[in-house]
């Protein structure tokens, strides 16, 4: 009686040795995708993360003096009464912002994009405070920081001086209070 | 220092720096420039700890063979 060889996809399963020699076919494999290489791949993804932070750190380090701005000029005081509010645009065209006289004849200025998703932030004088229609969120109209909704962050200061009825920029404050 | 030391500092630098780089990520873009660098600085301090961790796992790893 003779043995037969099995053959096609049954071969792997089969108990004879000489079949099981074919193991050897996948050797480029198992020299491939080891253990040794986990760990290898493993530490290149640990350095990598820990490198990756480096070009924010550089980007920070050269950001860290917010540079002096010019002093622009926004309203005349008396065209600006209490409970009311006006858009200017500061340090840059591309950056707008909100001048308000408050309820309380306080003058305060901020930068109004929400720090949420950028959404325009608008002046309610009737609560006297900033809120950001698109997601809720509400500012403190007297220090620019989030009281409710989702910003975390505080909205941009920016520094105004009154000279002779005029109201100017002249600084922004990114982090403040 | 044995081999499975070397294994667990290797996998505990890879979960501290996945977090560093979001924080780091978070801080930069709410310009707290302080804790970029904070965060930066742990992130460079563990990729380095893996690496001397690798180099010794190396030795220990590769002088069996011999």
């Amino acid at each position: 009686m003779t043995k037969e060889c099995p053959k096609g996809r049954k071969a792997k399963q089969s108990k004879e040795d000489m079949v099981n020699l074919i193991d050897n076919v996948e050797q480029k494999d198992d020299l491939k995708y080891n253990r040794r290489a986990f760990l290898k791949s493993a530490v290149g993804a640990s350095m990598a993360l820990g490198l990756a932070t480096v070009p924010f750190s550089v980007r920070a380090m050269m950001g860290l003096a917010e540079p002096d701005h010019d002093r622009v000029e926004i309203v005349r005081l008396d065209q600006l009464p209490e409970g009311e509010s006006v858009t200017f645009y500061y340090p840059t065209e591309n950056d707008p912002a909100l001048l308000i006289h408050t309820v309380e004849g306080n003058l305060v200025a901020y930068n109004s994009a929400c720090t949420h998703l950028m959404c325009p932030v608008f002046y309610q004088a009737e609560k006297d405070v900033l809120l950001c229609p698109c997601h809720k969120g509400y500012f403190d109209v007297n220090d620019g920081h989030p009281i409710e909704g989702p910003p975390q962050r505080e909205l941009p200061l920016i520094e105004i001086e009154v000279d002779n009825g005029v109201v100017y920029a002249t600084g922004r404050q990114y982090r403040h209070g | 220092m044995g081999k499975k030391t070397c294994w667990a500092i290797i996998i505990f630098t890879i979960s501290v720096n996945v977090v560093m780089l979001q924080w780091t990520i978070e801080a930069f873009l709410g310009r707290d420039n302080e804790f970029v660098l904070i965060y930066s600085g742990i992130g460079i301090v563990m990729a380095f700890v893996a690496f001397l961790t690798y180099w010794n796992w190396r030795k220990i790893e590769y002088k069996e063979d011999k």
